[in-house]
This record gives C-alpha cells, structure tokens and sequence, in this order.
C-alpha cells in the first residue's frame, strides 16, 4: 500500500528544508571567524594535553612542567635548549663542596611573589620540605635531601650521598618557590605528614602563588590553561602578555599551524607528522626519548629470553635502521639508554646495526631451533608513533633470524602492571627522563635495581664489568668526567644487559615563522614560553 | 471516569481505560520509579567497583611516575592518601556513607571533587547535545517521513542509502573530514575548543558559555562560542539524523499501512487531519524513545568527536579516568549516566501518554 496524499508530501518535503536550512544557516554562523591564532598579545600554545595538576609539588606530567616553569621560580634554571649547564634564577650564585654533599645557594636580592610580597630563604625551605613530604611523583628526586637556611639570604642543601647533579634537580619546575604564607592559608604544609595532611592541590591548581614571569589566569585541565604576564616579575618582562595552552589533537595541531597567522607553537607534531609542513614555521627538535625492549633473565621466568646467546642473537635480528624510518624525520636507530638529548649519550657512530647471518650463528650456538617468546607491549601511540606498528616490524626482523615473536599488546595500565610483576618474557617500552640527568638510570637499570629486577636481572646474573661500569659513574663527581662513565657504563649495557634499544625519536616545537625563542628543551618544560618573542 | 479515544471518527482504535484517580497513578508510578532509580543507581555503584577492580591495572601505576614507583614510601603514602589499602569493602562502604551525604569523592586525575568535575564538564556536553539534539529531530523526522512518504521511489531510494552511509560513518573519521573541509580549506569555522584564545570564558551561570556570554551581554564571546559549536554539532547531527531517519522512515510506514489510515482517508478526512490526528502520534511514539536514547548517549558523552575537536566534555573526562583507573570519577560518571538514561526513560514514558492517549501509565 502506498498512501501519499499530495498535501502530506509537501509538509513533510517543507518541514525537511526547513530543517536543512536552519542547519546550513547555523553552518553559515561559523563563517569568517576562525579566531585561532590569537592576537598580537597572545601566544597560543596547541598541545595534546597531559595534565593533572599546577602544583609545583605534585608537577611531573609535560603539560604541567611547561606551565608551572613560567609560573613559579626555581633557584636554577636552563637557558635555551643547553641542559648541560644550570644557570642561575633565585640563587644568583651557590658552592658546591668538594665532596658533592653540600650545596650553598645565594638568593637573589629583591624578588617578589606577584602579590608583591618578598621572596625570602624560609619560602624556599619551605617549599622543598613540602615537596620532599608531599610524596608525590617527583618527590623522588629530592628524597635523599635536606633543606635549611642559614640566613634570610642563604638556602644549604645537603645530601646524604655524594650527588654532583643536585643543581640539575634544583633547576626542575616542581622545585619552584611557593609563597609559603599563602600556601599555608589554603592547606599547604611541610611537615613529614604531608603525604596525608597537605590539601593545598585544588588551590594551587587555580591560582598561582609563586614569582615567575608570569601567573595563572584560569586551569581548565580538559580545554585550557591561561597565563598572564607577572607585574611584580623581578626579571625580563615576558614579549607576551598572555599565554594559552590549549588542548587539541594532534592531528588538529598540524591542520591549526598550517593555517596559523601568527604567533602559533604546536608541541606535539613529530615524526611522520613533521611531513608536509610549510617553510614558513620553524621547527625545534631533540632526540630525548629512547625506546627498548627487555628481555627476562629470569630462567624460571623464560629459559629463551634469559640465555645470553638468544639475547644477542635477537639484537643481531633487528633492523634498526628500518625502525628509525618508522619513527619518520628526526629519529635515529638506537645507540645506548641515554638519549642524544642529554650529556652522557653515545655518539651516532656507535649506533646498533643488523647482522642477520651473526643472529642465526648465534641462535645455533644457544641451541634453540624456532624459538617462540610472547612479546608484550602498550597498545599506544607515543609521540606520533604506533608502538604496535614498531613491535610488528621488530617481529618480521626477528622471523628473518628464525625467532617467533607473538604479539601481546596491552592497555597501558595492565602492561605497566604485569611488567611490575616481573613476569614478562619479553617486552618494549619508550622512555624519557624525569630531569635532564642520565644518572637515574644506573639508580633504576643496573643489575639488582627496581626497574632490573622487573626484566629478572639480579646482581648475581650479571655480568661483573656492568656492575663496575655503574659503580665508576656514581663515584665520578666531575660532571664531565661522568658523562664519560656514563658511555662506557652503555657499551658494557649493550653488550650484557637485558636491554636492547631500537631507536631514539624527537620531541619538537614546531612555531609561527615570526617568533623567536622557541628552542626545544630537553629540561621538561619543552619550550620556555617566558623566552618566546617575535622578530 | 471513562474516557474514549476519538470515537468520533469510524476505523480508529477505541480503546477504553478505567482511571478511577490519575493523580494518584502518576503520583505512584513515580514513586516507583524513584524507587527503581535508587535501587539502580546502588546497583551501578556495586557492579562499577567490582569491575574496576577485576579489571587487571593498578591505580597506582597508572598515577604516579616510573621513579616514583620504585620508591615503597611513595607507593604507601598514595595507597593510604586514597584509601586503597584498605579493604575493598570498607573502600565501599566508605563510598556508600560519603554517597548518601552528597560527596561523590575526588578525583585522584584532577585533584577536585568529582562533583566539581561534573559541573564542569556536563555543560560542556550538553551545550553540544542540545542543538544536535534540536537540529537532528527537526532533519531526522522531516527526511524520514518524506523517505516513508516516497516509500520505494528514487527520493526514498536516496535517502535510505544516505542515513546508511551516516550510519556507517565512524564518528573521528567524519570529525577529521569537516575539520578539514570547513576550517583547513575553507577557512569557514575555528578548529576546536569552545572559545578563542582571545577570549575568556564569561561568568559562569549554567556553564554554557553561548548561554552564559549571552546572560553577560558579552555578545562577542557569545558569538565566538556559537561558532566553535558548529562543526562539532555538524558531525553529532549528521551521526543522530542517520539514525533518526531509519527509525522514523519505518515507522510511518507502518502506521501508513494500517487499516484506520486507510478508513481515514477513505471517509474523506482531510490529509492534514489524518497526519497530526493519527499518522504524527502513532508514528512518532516509537520516534521518542530512540531520540530519548540518542540524547542520553549525546549526553554520556562522545569521546572521539569531543577528542578530536578539544571539546572540554564529559566523554574526554570519562576517557581520561577510565585510563587512569581514577575510581571516585569513574563512580560518578557511571552513576550520572544512569541518572541520565533514567530520567530520560522516564519522560519518554510521561511523553508517550501525551502524543498517544491509547497509552496509560498504567
């Protein structure tokens, strides 16, 4: 049956173009106002957020490091891109004593929090003791430390151990000084019960209480965090007075700064996403994050991934350069743990390279014909790169060599998990350093330490000479001399530890041609937006 | 009392229905359904628990730092700061007797109530649910009805294999397609957000912040936020008219095929009679529960399309705490999406006996 009277086509044909209609008017709404870009005041800064809190003791996830690095001061700092070398902030200058227990910082004369009030020695005490109380993420960083001034002008710090990087830590944004009178007004406390009685978050989340160039304006930690310049800053005035850090996916990051008139930074366009983009931005990148696989030494655990010859035989297997090409423009096949970003790093000459024929060779020697091992891994994207499509690549190579690897990827929070157990055969992992300083890697990686004993290596499963190689570093004090520890300790890594590192990929800051000042830095606050002008 | 359904008309369906007190029915249907809802939402907090914790991840790797969970000190102080070493039922009960005060707890991602969170992020939601919402009802059930109406010819051709096209779409990929056309090529529309850096948010009344700007008389914000609703509201309505299409299509021509329809016309009714007496009531009974679905699900939250053009909503808050294993959130998203679907099941119901009398609610 089909009853279509003439009339009731026609509403129903007038109510549909009605409906359409209102939807392209509302369509048209949009026209001539793309408003991104910002005007002559505002730096728009597009990031794909990671983001939990502005408080300076709970800070460690990159968009809050960037953030919190304008907002609040540290006794050190880094200029530019150079991680190398900390340079004052608060503490115009400090000694060190020659046993690398003791450090002596002179604050700066003058500094005021943006309320105007003086910045004082008690400030600073206060707000490393609450950071070390606190117990959160980066109190790990200053948990061998204590902190007390001598006068209003002079903060001591001393470690327990011999610690040549205490300057690095003291130049990380969740270090920054806090206005202790404010904090404490709104639940902030040092005291050793901080972990439980410290409820000074949601406020500090919200305001800013600290003498960075610039304060916080408004904390939204989905959509946007907005800052303004700093009146009472004691420094250079920032070129911008307002700054945005806004939300956005990475994709929408590229189509913005395609487009973008001016005044414009993405942070999260690497890799592949690099292509493409006009010669009108710059671009700013460094190699800071390593990606690896860890292979159980545990045999109870994995009698293939615990034989040193299969371990070696799967090293020989990989095609590292294949997987730099994966990772796209500003990525380089695997050298050492250190990444190129930070001192210490192998140099490119040293980087792992393919021997199939030595692979099998050696899959003969450890006797194992058709070897299988489970191969686990997070089902994410980290930096623009699919780590299933890096751990598919890794078991084709592995096949040519006569390893079957089975892919188990993982949601993030269960792999973390299982990989805490100790209980993986054989997994793959990026990572990136908390603070510029490599030497948090022996404290976790070598033979017996927390992040070994996930991969089953044990001192007494170790090589000696990877042991030795760790114990010089820590015992090194000339940084310079360090650095070269730390190369060596690699070599020994590469050649007897669970540890095989495929590649090492950049993170950028990809900018509007008329700005300046827009260097990548390794520190962990990305980019300096204090630091940003046009030119 | 007796009441008949339009006996005044021959091939209508006269149904008659004893309602001796129709205050005191609704009156105890919806106590019922408050009592349902209660049970219901307990329900929710039960089975939300049990999953989050049969589900392998430990908040705490998902919270703190890979350093910093090597430290057994850190480890604890987060343990015990958020109660997770205690027993799973005293975390329950705790949660319960905190629930029935109001306090929904903190978020371990945001450090702020929960409360806070959703009051935050709701409006954000439905500022995009809304006009969808509006648009999609006003798209779906003129094109489905003139799809019923052609019933097989080439506009109903054409039309069926549109709203199968929008069905097959995935959300993200048409998000990605409109951001390119409308704002990468055509310069026509912002890219994401709600607002333009150049502006503030204004003061926040019902945290809609068209609305709010308009409340302001800050006209320009309130015209910079409309124009950051358009492409997001373009992909949820083409996404909701696919499915409104379908649904309305099918059921007008079934109600088009009943023999009163036909007793209707053949008794010389004027069409307009025949469409809003019959054809509009009957056919859009089934019409209201799909759209009542299809705004509790506008409003649940659509994370791609909310992710993709940083729409500050609650499906990136819901995304964001399941992956961090953020419980006290995850709890109050659950129980606020069960409070969605209920209340709209609910007037979905009180609508059905508005549009059909036929229907009680009995």
């Amino acid at each position: 049956m089909s009853v279509s009277p003439r009339r009731l086509r026609v509403g129903a044909i007038a109510l549909a173009a009605l409906a359409i209609a209102s939807s392209t008017a509302c369509s048209a709404g949009g026209s001539g106002g793309s408003g991104d870009g910002g005007s002559a005041k505002t730096l728009t800064v597009n990031t794909s957020f990671v983001l939990k809190t502005l408080d300076p003791g709970r800070i460690y996830e990159a968009t809050g490091l960037t953030a919190v690095h304008s907002l609040y001061d540290t006794l050190l700092t880094f200029e530019g891109s150079d991680v190398s070398k900390p340079v004052p902030a608060l503490a115009e200058s400090y000694e060190a004593s020659p046993d690398a227990k003791t450090f002596t910082f002179k604050l700066r004369e003058g500094v005021k929090f943006s309320d105007g009030t003086a910045l004082t020695a008690d400030d600073v005490v206060f707000s490393l003791n609450r950071l070390k109380n606190v117990k959160a993420s980066p109190a790990v960083m200053v948990s061998g430390l204590t902190f007390a001034k001598t006068d209003e002008r002079t903060v001591v710090v001393t470690s327990a151990t011999a610690d040549p990087n205490i300057p690095v830590v003291l130049a990380m944004p969740s270090t920054g000084v806090v206005n202790s009178k404010v904090a404490k007004e709104h639940g902030a406390t040092d005291a050793a019960d901080a972990a439980k009685n410290d409820t000074a978050q949601q406020y500090l989340d919200t305001n800013s209480v600290g003498s960075g160039p610039y304060v916080l304006k408004s904390y939204d930690p989905s959509a946007q965090v907005v800052l303004e310049a700093n009146p009472n800053y004691w420094g250079d005035k920032p070129e911008f007075s307002r700054v945005v850090l806004r939300n956005m996916d990475v994709q929408t990051q590229k189509l913005t700064m395609q487009r973008a008139g001016g005044s414009e930074i993405a942070l999260d366009i690497s890799g592949k996403l690099l292509e493409g983009l006009p010669g009108s931005l710059k671009t700013s990148a460094m190699q800071d994050t390593v990606y690896f696989l860890f292979l159980n030494a545990d045999p109870a655990v994995s009698p293939v991934t615990s034989n040193a010859k299969f371990n070696q035989a799967l090293r020989a297997a990989i095609d590292y350069e294949g997987i730099a090409g994966l990772y796209g423009k500003g990525a380089a096949p695997g050298a050492g743990l250190v990444a190129p970003a930070y001192p210490g790093a192998l140099p490119a000459e040293e980087q792992s390279k393919r021997d199939v024929a030595k692979a099998k060779a050696l899959l003969t020697e450890a006797g194992l014909t058709n070897p299988t091992v489970k191969f686990n891994y997070p089902a994410i994207t980290y930096k623009g790169v699919d780590l299933g499509t890096v751990a598919t690549k890794v078991q084709g190579d592995a096949a040519e060599a006569g390893i079957k690897l089975e892919l188990t990827p993982q949601p993030l929070t269960t792999f973390l998990d299982e990989m805490r157990t100790g209980k993986m055969a054989l997994g793959f992992t990026p990572q990136s350093l908390n603070y510029p300083v490599a030497d948090s890697l022996i404290n976790n990686m070598s033979p017996g330490q927390a992040t070994a004993l996930r991969s089953g290596w044990t001192v007494e499963r170790a090589d000696p000479a990877v042991v030795t190689a760790g114990k010089k570093v820590t015992e090194t004090l000339d940084l310079a001399a360090r650095a070269a520890a730390m190369q060596q300790w690699q070599r020994a890594m590469n050649a007897a530890s669970p540890y095989v590192v495929l590649a090492s990929n950049s993170s950028t800051v990809v900018a509007s041609g008329d700005l300046t000042g827009t260097d990548y830095t390794a520190a962990g606050w990305q980019v300096d937006l204090a630091a940003v002008g046009r030119g | 009392m007796t009441t008949t359904v339009d006996d005044a008309e021959p091939g209508a369906v006269t149904t008659t229905v004893s309602r001796p007190r129709p205050h005191r029915a609704l009156l105890f249907f919806l106590l019922k359904r408050v009592a349902i809802t209660a049970g219901l939402l307990l329900g929710v907090t039960i089975v939300t628990f049990g999953l989050v914790t049969v589900v392998p991840g430990d908040p705490v790797t998902a919270n703190l730092s890979d350093q910093a969970l090597n430290d057994p000190a850190t480890v604890a102080a987060f343990r015990e700061k958020w109660g997770l070493d205690q027993p799973l039922y005293v975390q329950y009960l705790q949660y319960l007797g905190n629930l029935f005060q109001g306090d929904l707890g903190i978020s371990q991602q945001t450090g702020r109530t929960v409360a806070d969170d959703l009051l935050q992020y709701v409006p954000a939601t439905m500022e995009l649910a809304i006009p969808t919402m509006v648009l999609a009802l006003l798209i779906g059930t003129g094109i489905g009805m003139l799809a019923a109406v052609r019933n097989g010819r080439v506009t109903d051709q054409l039309i069926r294999v549109g709203a199968l096209l929008g069905l097959s779409t995935p959300p993200f990929w048409l998000s990605l397609v409109v951001l390119y056309v409308f704002f990468y090529q055509l310069g026509l529309a912002p890219s994401g957000g709600r607002l333009s850096t150049d502006f503030s948010p204004p003061p926040t009344v019902t945290g809609m912040y068209t609305v709010d700007a308009a409340l302001a008389g800050q006209w320009d914000v309130a015209w910079d936020a409309a124009q950051h609703l358009v492409l997001p509201v373009l992909v949820l309505t083409s996404l909701t008219v696919a499915m409104l299409v379908r649904f309305v299509r099918s059921s007008m021509l079934e109600v088009l095929q009943q023999d009163y329809i036909r007793a209707a016309y053949a008794k010389g009714l004027p069409a307009r009679v025949v469409f809003r007496r019959h054809l509009l009531r009957a056919g859009l009974v089934p019409v209201i529960t799909v759209s009542g679905l299809a705004f509790a699900s506008l409003l649940s939250g659509t994370v791609l399309v909310e992710n993709i053009f940083g729409w500050p909503g609650l499906g990136q808050y819901a995304y964001r705490s399941a992956t961090a294993l953020d419980l006290p959130a995850i709890l109050g998203v659950s129980l606020f999406v069960a409070l969605v679907y209920t209340l709209v099941n609910l007037t979905v119901d009180l609508l059905y006996g508005l549009i059909d009398p036929r229907i009680r609610l009995s």
